[in-house]
């Protein structure tokens, strides 16, 4: 008696060529890795983004009608805060000052969050990598990351708006590839912004057991012209607002790279299946049905979109963590959802690389096994 | 007699042969689209700048550009700018970002205060902004939806719509015009002024201009509007130069990595005639020129695909959202070229070597 026993055809074949079969799941590595690098990078501003905000008391008070820490313009006279400080469960009210400050530093432009506080009072540095923090007028304290980038240290100065500014210390945990902070005294903010007497947030810490949000709204509602937000909402809008920018520049990028690996896949099967049209034919005679080839081919397809994507999951992983030691101001934050997103699309590249060669195997007429 | 070969075993599987082309194609567009939507947010970016009429630019001391960057003047200096020879005009302005709401939308924008009558932009609709008034750009118009006649609240205060304008939305922020003398009781900045547009009397040069008020007004820097616009635009340029680089080395590893696929598969379905061409006498030399001409080939035609792609993109994408727009540059392109001829390079070694290695005599054996 012969056991009945199955050839595992697709398999065989895949690694009948083990140099192409490798060429080809590199390729749908790069380009999912790429998928993995521009999500996460995307994630990662958004991160850096709140980096400031996330390390200040629980409430946020700023001029009506602003809803975010960056990108918009809040002025309120320094006054105010006796004002907010007698709201009660107000325990204090700190004005900073926060600017955009362009710096040109070896003929480049480099953005940063300048923020402006009053020395001994909440908003400054958090931790010092070294040198002090800023208690004088033109005194700054610049991100380490950056100061390294450009050689800077205690002691260096830099021009600013007409301003020379001497660098007194270098902040830890303040890098970001758009938003490293800098910190200056709010006498030297407001006076580089010819805007004295005046605050752009208070940080408002309320007394125990006074929720952020109940003391934002009763805030609001007893100081008129202001908005008093919640860190963790001003937080969600500036997280919102950059990422949705940054999603207009990476959502094509990703779109292209997936292109990419559907095309390398779909080329791959394509072309291992007209290299194979004689076997097929043969296997066709023998009266292996059209639908069964194309499961054939449907296999071979997943195999390279899984062993691809789980290649480059494995490399994006190792980039980012690259990245993060080379160039320590991209965070590249690969989140479980956007693997799980890349998973399900090797499935989705997989079904429409299978789809390419198709109609080629269906039209495989099983006669041509017999000619020569 | 020559006998094409390398066109021939080309054209013998178009299909495969056309897939590698679509997938090299598609690596150097990874390239290609991206320095265009760059090059599309450089040109955006100076939309204002280029249609300021100005034509010197000042600001506060060290101060070179508009986006994301303050700059801070007392208002005396405009009085002294108007004084010095040359000077037919100087219009200060305030430029804030700012936050737009109508209802629950919102839209972030530069907020430009300018004084009655001194505002050079056409608008594509309306009037210009009287006290209490706001000119929007059309497409943050139609993101509010609030046309000529509408409300939106900035700063806590309400602002009423009088006109549009048109092409002045960035791919973050869009621009809004009002009265100055509005945004300075709002910023609590009376006296202060964000820049200063200055233009020349007829035959002065722009540059002489901006020297003659560098060296006359104390803490600002004057440039001409061309080199603030150049100087603007190499803001993108900065900041993006990472990415750009990034994305060029993973183009060449797909480029590569595609084209030396399908070139590599090419030679392997074509063994026997590679050796049928060693039996009659192909070098080793040979059939790598004959695997470099596929390749070169093949990446070549990929190469005028993603330029045809890249322009189409770039006549599709604006239709789809107007706030990005795509620029194909020559210099880009001829990056992405030399990028082409280092994919081709690198994917011909796949061939190369494996047919190096196709003994003559397997021609005769089977």
């Amino acid at each position: 008696m012969i056991a009945a026993r199955s050839v595992p055809i697709a398999r065989r074949q895949l690694l009948s060529e083990r140099s192409k079969l490798a060429v080809t799941v590199l390729a749908v590595a790069a380009a999912v890795a790429l998928v993995l690098l521009l999500s996460g990078l995307r994630r990662g501003i958004g991160e850096q983004v709140t980096l400031y905000v996330d390390r200040q008391p629980p409430v946020l008070v700023a001029q009506a009608g602003a809803r975010n820490f960056l990108a918009q313009t809040s002025v309120l006279p320094e006054g105010l805060g006796k004002r907010v400080e007698r709201v009660p469960g107000v325990a204090a009210a700190t004005p900073i000052s926060q600017q955009f400050a362009m710096f040109t530093l070896h003929e480049r432009r480099v953005l940063a969050i300048l923020i402006g506080y009053d020395p001994g009072k909440a908003g400054g540095p958090w931790e010092l990598a070294s040198g002090r923090a800023p208690h004088a007028a033109g005194e700054l304290v610049l991100d380490r990351v950056v100061a390294s980038e450009h050689g800077l240290r205690p002691g260096s100065t830099l021009a600013y708006r007409g301003a020379r500014l001497r660098v007194v210390g270098l902040s830890s945990g303040t890098s970001g590839f758009m938003t490293p902070i800098a910190f200056v005294t709010r006498q030297t903010a407001n006076a580089l912004r010819r805007q004295s007497g005046t605050a752009n947030f208070f940080l408002v810490q309320p007394d125990p057991g006074v929720t952020p949000v109940a003391l934002a709204a009763r805030i609001e509602r007893q100081v008129a012209g202001v908005s008093a937000l919640t860190r963790t909402e001003v937080a969600a809008n500036d997280r919102s607002l950059f990422a949705t920018v940054f999603s207009k520049i990476l959502l094509p990028m990703v779109a292209i790279a997936f292109a990419v690996a559907i095309l390398v896949i779909g080329l791959a099967v394509y072309s291992s299946t007209a290299e194979r049209s004689r076997e097929y034919a043969t296997l066709k005679a023998l009266g292996l049905r059209s639908s069964a080839l194309l499961r054939l081919v449907g296999v071979q397809a997943a195999a390279l979109a899984l062993a691809g994507s789980a290649l480059g999951t494995l490399l994006g992983f190792a980039a980012a963590r690259g990245i993060s030691s080379v160039a320590p101001k991209y965070l590249v934050a690969i989140g479980p959802e956007t693997v799980a997103f890349v998973a399900a699309s090797a499935l989705a590249m997989a079904i429409v690389a299978a789809l390419l060669p198709a109609r080629f195997v269906a039209r495989i007429d099983p006669a041509t096994a017999f000619r020569r | 007699m020559s006998v094409p070969v390398a066109r021939r075993q080309l054209l013998a599987r178009k299909g495969r042969t056309f897939a590698g082309i679509a997938g090299i194609a598609t690596a150097l567009l990874l390239v290609l689209a991206l320095k265009a939507i760059f090059a599309g947010m450089e040109q955006r970016l100076t939309a204002y700048i280029d249609g300021s009429g100005a034509d010197v630019i000042v600001a506060q001391r060290g101060v070179r550009s508009m986006h994301m960057t303050e700059s801070a003047l007392p208002e005396r200096a405009a009085r002294a700018i108007t004084a010095l020879p040359g000077v037919a005009r100087a219009r200060p302005i305030l430029y804030v970002p700012a936050t737009l709401e109508r209802g629950d939308r919102r839209g972030l924008v530069y907020l430009i205060g300018e004084d009655p009558g001194d505002a050079p932009i056409a608008l594509a609709r309306g009037r210009r902004p009287g006290r209490g008034e706001i000119v929007l750009d059309r497409e943050l118009a139609k993101t509010l939806r609030s046309p000529p006649g509408s409300s939106v609240r900035a700063f806590g205060r309400s602002f009423r719509v009088s006109g549009e304008v048109s092409g002045f939305t960035l791919i973050s922020n869009a621009f809004a015009f009002v009265r100055r003398q509005d945004l300075a009781a709002t910023l609590r900045s009376p006296g202060v002024v964000s820049y200063i547009l200055v233009e020349a009397e007829p035959g002065v040069r722009p540059s002489e201009l901006a020297e003659r008020i560098d060296r006359a007004v104390p803490g600002v820097t004057a440039s001409t509007r061309e080199a603030f616009a150049r100087s603007e635009r190499r803001l993108v340029g900065d900041m993006s130069t990472d990415i750009v680089r990034a994305m060029i080395l993973v183009g060449f590893v797909i480029g590569v990595a595609v084209a030396g696929l399908v070139a590599y598969s090419a030679a392997l379905s074509q063994l026997r005639e590679y050796a049928v061409l060693r039996a009659l006498g192909l070098r080793a030399r040979g059939a790598l020129g004959l695997a470099l001409a596929q390749v070169g080939t093949m990446v070549a035609a990929a190469f005028l695909l993603a330029l045809a792609l890249v322009w189409a993109l770039a006549q599709l994408l604006p239709a789809l959202s107007p706030l990005l727009s795509l620029a194909i540059k020559p210099g880009d392109v001829a990056q992405t070229l030399a990028l082409a001829g280092a994919v081709a390079l690198g994917a011909a070694a796949f061939p190369a070597l494996r047919v190096s290695r196709v003994d003559p005599a397997s021609v005769f054996r089977r």
